[in-house]
């Protein structure tokens, strides 16, 4: 077995990056009725969101919510409503410890 | 490169049923979450339990893992029959670091195994004719935020355990030299087509998600696509407005007005000058208003002089003392 380097260049999951339905399912392993599940709860928001789902289309924040959810909902066995309050509150959380952060006196 | 003793990182014997297992992790889990845990090193614990949990609560990775943690007891590789090029082990922990003055010199992240939420069957090989696309793989990267300005190339090593149609199990390092476009904001993912998990019955292989974080930096906090930066200024300076002179990330050096009266921790707005992009952010500097010390006569008396002119000005009205 070798070493092999490849040099690649990576693509944003924003703008034209975006991810549709199908690759957002494979992403975490699952089915696309459960992104659309994700969706209808809330966890999770795609760009043309008033178009059928073929066009749905989600960056870097859905992903990182839809691989949250999929992780509480495999590992902690909860419904997808308590996973999205779950994520919720993390938000927050995370949001309210960087703003104590920065008042901090340097 | 260690060899990752999965049942050590949820305090269990080998002999662990699956309700122990997920007992284990649910209390670990509670322990280490990163938003509330008070542990130091609550991140690289709860990357270390999530690891294990995903091999362990699943039975066909749990075998090939035992299969593979007695071969490393007698001795035998992890890696089959890899030899690792000299200096390669220099391991590729992820140290997340919040006082340290600038980010690891290379990108860093642990994965012994593909953190994968899959259902995609590796026993599935066993079947004949089963075809499926490969699994994504997903890692963390850190860089620093001048790398998320002006992008950055980077190499990283990742390293899985794949399991064979045999159901035998040999890690498997790769090493990517990866272009990181620049104006790449916190959370965001990047993605490398191809580069995830081999595809089964000639599929092609998954991708490769890479969650981008940006080291804490000395002057500039970032908040999406903004940036934020304290500019100190003297009381003179907040009262009276006029220029000031403030860095950039980018490296220049800009003229900013500042307004006459200005209150402690206004906001001056540099449009544009966050990180870029379609949508480019922006650089806020946070006034901060600093006393100069009244250590001299000079000194002394101007402040005196300024609290007799300003007599009539009280702070404290408010509070009716």
């Amino acid at each position: 077995m070798v070493t092999i380097k490849h040099s690649i260049s990576a693509t944003v999951v924003d703008d034209g990056g975006a991810l549709g339905v199908i690759e957002l399912a494979h992403a975490c392993g699952a089915g696309t009725e459960w992104v659309a599940q994700l969706v209808e709860v809330g966890v999770i928001e795609a760009d043309d969101i008033e178009g059928p789902a073929r066009q749905w289309r989600f960056r870097s924040g859905a992903l990182r919510c839809a691989l949250q959810a999929r992780r509480l909902q495999r590992d902690f066995d909860i419904g997808l409503d308590a996973a999205a309050l779950i994520i919720d509150l993390e938000r927050e959380v995370r949001r309210l410890k960087a703003l104590v952060q920065a008042q901090r006196p340097r | 490169m260690e060899f990752k003793d999965y049942y050590q990182a949820l305090g269990l014997e080998r002999t662990a049923s699956e309700d122990e297992v997920r007992k284990a992790y649910r209390k670990l889990a509670r322990k280490y979450h990163p938003d509330v845990s008070k542990e130091p090193d609550a991140e690289t614990r709860m990357r270390e339990v999530n690891e294990a949990y995903d091999v362990l609560r699943d039975k066909e990775k749990r075998t090939a893992y035992d299969a593979l943690a007695d071969r490393v007891a007698r001795g035998g590789s992890a890696q089959g029959d890899f030899q690792p090029p000299p200096g390669w082990d220099e391991g590729f922990e992820f140290n997340y670091r919040p006082d340290s003055d600038g980010p690891a010199d290379h990108a860093q992240f642990s994965e012994f195994f593909s953190s994968l939420f899959g259902q995609a069957q590796r026993r599935g090989a066993a079947r004949q004719n089963f075809r499926a696309r490969g699994e994504d793989h997903h890692a963390a990267i850190e860089i620093s935020l001048e790398d998320a300005l002006n992008g950055a190339e980077r190499e990283i090593t990742l390293r899985a355990m794949e399991i064979d149609a045999q159901g035998q199990a040999q890690v498997v390092p790769r090493t990517l030299h990866v272009k990181i476009p620049p104006g790449v904001g916190p959370g965001q993912f990047i993605r490398l087509a191809g580069q995830g998990m081999p595809g089964h019955g000639g599929e092609a292989a998954g991708d490769l998600f890479l969650e981008v974080r940006i080291a804490p930096h000395k002057l500039y906090r970032v908040e999406g696509r903004d940036l934020y930066m304290t500019l100190p200024v003297t009381p003179s300076e907040a009262a009276l407005g006029g220029p000031i002179r403030a860095p950039t990330p980018g490296g220049a050096v800009v003229e900013v007005t500042v307004p006459a009266n200005a209150r402690n921790g206004l906001k001056l707005r540099l449009k544009g000058r966050g990180l870029p992009g379609k949508t480019p952010g922006d650089l806020y500097l946070l006034l901060d208003i600093v006393l100069p010390p009244a250590d001299n006569d000079a000194v002394r008396q101007a402040y005196e002089t300024l609290a007799r002119a300003s007599g009539s000005f009280d702070p404290r009205r408010h509070l009716g003392v």
